[in-house]
């Protein structure tokens, strides 16, 4: 009640000030705005302390990205809730992946640094694997926040937003192992320069 | 009876002196009052509020109030105050106490107040757990906060829509599953090592306060089971008697019902039963893989 009001109150002020003036009076100290307003609507001056216009003006920006919906209950309360159709490549085999990766690259990050030597194989296996990792975390990202339900659009725009991604730093590394000093080389220039 | 006074007052002026005050006070009668026809305050007294004992320890409650018949009206909290001293130990003994004694509109699930049906699950401080397990913390300067169960749908005040809760319970099919008759026409037997399998999972009496905190649970919670369901479902995989184990499996083989967990494990951390949802569901996730 008391925000909407505050809102009603700004944007009566806004339209009955000059467009010139309305603009710099919210930076502006109170007292010389009110002074101006006295003449106008005595009414708006007296309900809204100067502080609280510009809290009102700062508070209407705020906005859930993605507000609660009304409740539906799919079937009636008795029918139980339905499961998406079986996919082990997205269930078991797609865990069962992504844990292999994960523990892959916890040698595979050590190695290269605990022998000291630079071998162009290992570098390849270790750009290859964080690429994979880190594709599947997004992933993960995009099916937690971005409900196929209620945005499949947006959905189907972040998944080939994401696989487009994927190849672009794919290529990139590719052509920094190839033409440049190779992964493993490039993090020790950084943390010895 | 304003006229009888008049009367009556008359009716003293007229009485002779040697009469004793008392006995012609019979009525509520102002005296003093001739001269100025107002009364001092030195003659008055003033009605108090009845003082607080000494050892009396006053706590504030706020609790989250909405009403469905007043749609319109934005949810708000409602504070209350009780003297401990004269509460029971639970926070459910002081929301029981709030609505008999002092707002009979409050409106709570209860139901057993030991901890055993789940009905008074709600968000204590900051926490998902049962109204009838959690002591009133017996800090008087802090104020407790009751909310609803985070991120459901509200029936009204503190007493959450459940619905698709148990829909999910619904959908996993706790029940035993079998396709062979007992061996001895009876009853399916079990090892005791076979049912200690069963400890830690069978006394989950589904107050949803663990799938209600889990972040997963609500961003996805239209297809994404939740702690409190996958426990049971692994209840009924763990199950030595159970037969379709793998069509449960199966049926958790996509993204979203089972994968969807993140090992955040606020579920085992508010489980006001002490159990480990947690656990149960890492468990289904090794028994699934190759």
């Amino acid at each position: 009640m008391l925000r909407q009001s505050c809102l009603k109150a700004v944007s009566k002020q806004a339209f009955s000030t000059k467009p010139t003036s309305t603009l710099p009076a919210i930076n502006k100290p109170a007292a010389s705005v009110l002074s101006k307003q006295v003449a106008r609507n005595a009414f708006a001056k007296s309900a809204l302390p100067g502080s609280m216009r510009v809290a009102a003006f700062h508070a209407s920006g705020r906005q859930a990205i993605l507000p609660a919906l009304p409740q539906v209950i799919d079937g009636t309360a008795n029918d139980a809730a339905k499961f998406p159709p079986p996919h082990p490549s997205h269930g078991s085999y797609h865990w069962t992946f992504e844990r292999a990766i994960s523990v892959g690259l916890v040698p595979l990050t050590i190695a290269p640094f605990a022998a000291g030597s630079l071998n162009p194989l290992t570098d390849a296996l270790l750009c290859a694997t964080i690429l994979i990792h880190s594709h599947i975390g997004f992933e993960s990202i995009i099916t937690d926040y971005v409900p196929n339900k209620r945005l499949p659009k947006t959905r189907k725009a972040f998944d080939w937003g994401l696989k487009l991604a994927t190849v672009v730093v794919g290529v990139g590394l590719y052509e920094f192992e190839t033409n440049d000093v190779g992964l493993t080389e490039g993090i020790k220039k950084i943390w010895t320069a | 009876m304003a006229a009888l006074r008049t009367t009556s007052r008359l009716f003293a002026a007229s009485r002779p002196a040697f009469k004793s005050q008392i006995r012609t006070r019979t009525m509520a009668t102002i005296t003093g009052t001739a001269k100025s026809g107002v009364v001092a305050p030195s003659e008055t007294t003033t009605i108090k509020e009845p003082a607080a004992d000494a050892d009396s320890k006053i706590k504030t409650f706020h609790i989250y109030r909405w009403n469905p018949d007043e749609p319109s009206t934005k949810p708000r909290m409602q504070s209350y105050t009780l003297d401990l001293t004269k509460t029971g130990p639970m926070m459910l003994d002081a929301l029981i106490r709030i609505k008999n004694e002092v707002d009979p509109t409050l409106t709570f699930r209860r139901s057993c107040r030991e901890g055993i049906c789940g009905s008074c699950a709600m968000n204590i401080d900051g926490v998902n757990t049962l109204a009838c397990l959690c002591r009133i913390p017996t800090d008087v300067k802090a104020e407790s906060k009751i909310y609803p169960l985070p991120h459901t749908y509200v029936v009204k005040d503190i007493v959450p829509d459940l619905t698709q809760f148990y829909k999910q319970y619904k959908s996993i099919k706790p029940y035993l599953q079998k396709n062979t008759p007992a061996p001895d026409g009876k009853e399916y037997l079990q090892s005791k090592e076979e049912r200690k399998k069963l400890d830690g999972l069978y006394e989950c009496i589904l107050c949803a306060c663990c799938s209600t905190s889990c972040p997963s649970y609500w961003w996805n919670s239209e297809e994404y089971l939740g702690p409190a369901v996958l426990m049971q479902s692994y209840r009924w995989l763990a199950d030595s008697r159970d037969e379709h184990t793998e069509e449960r499996k199966a049926q958790l083989d996509n993204s979203m019902s089972l994968y969807r967990c993140h090992t955040i494990l606020n579920c085992s951390r508010t489980c006001p039963k002490g159990l480990n949802p947690g656990y149960a569901i890492a468990e289904i996730k090794k028994s699934m893989a190759l």
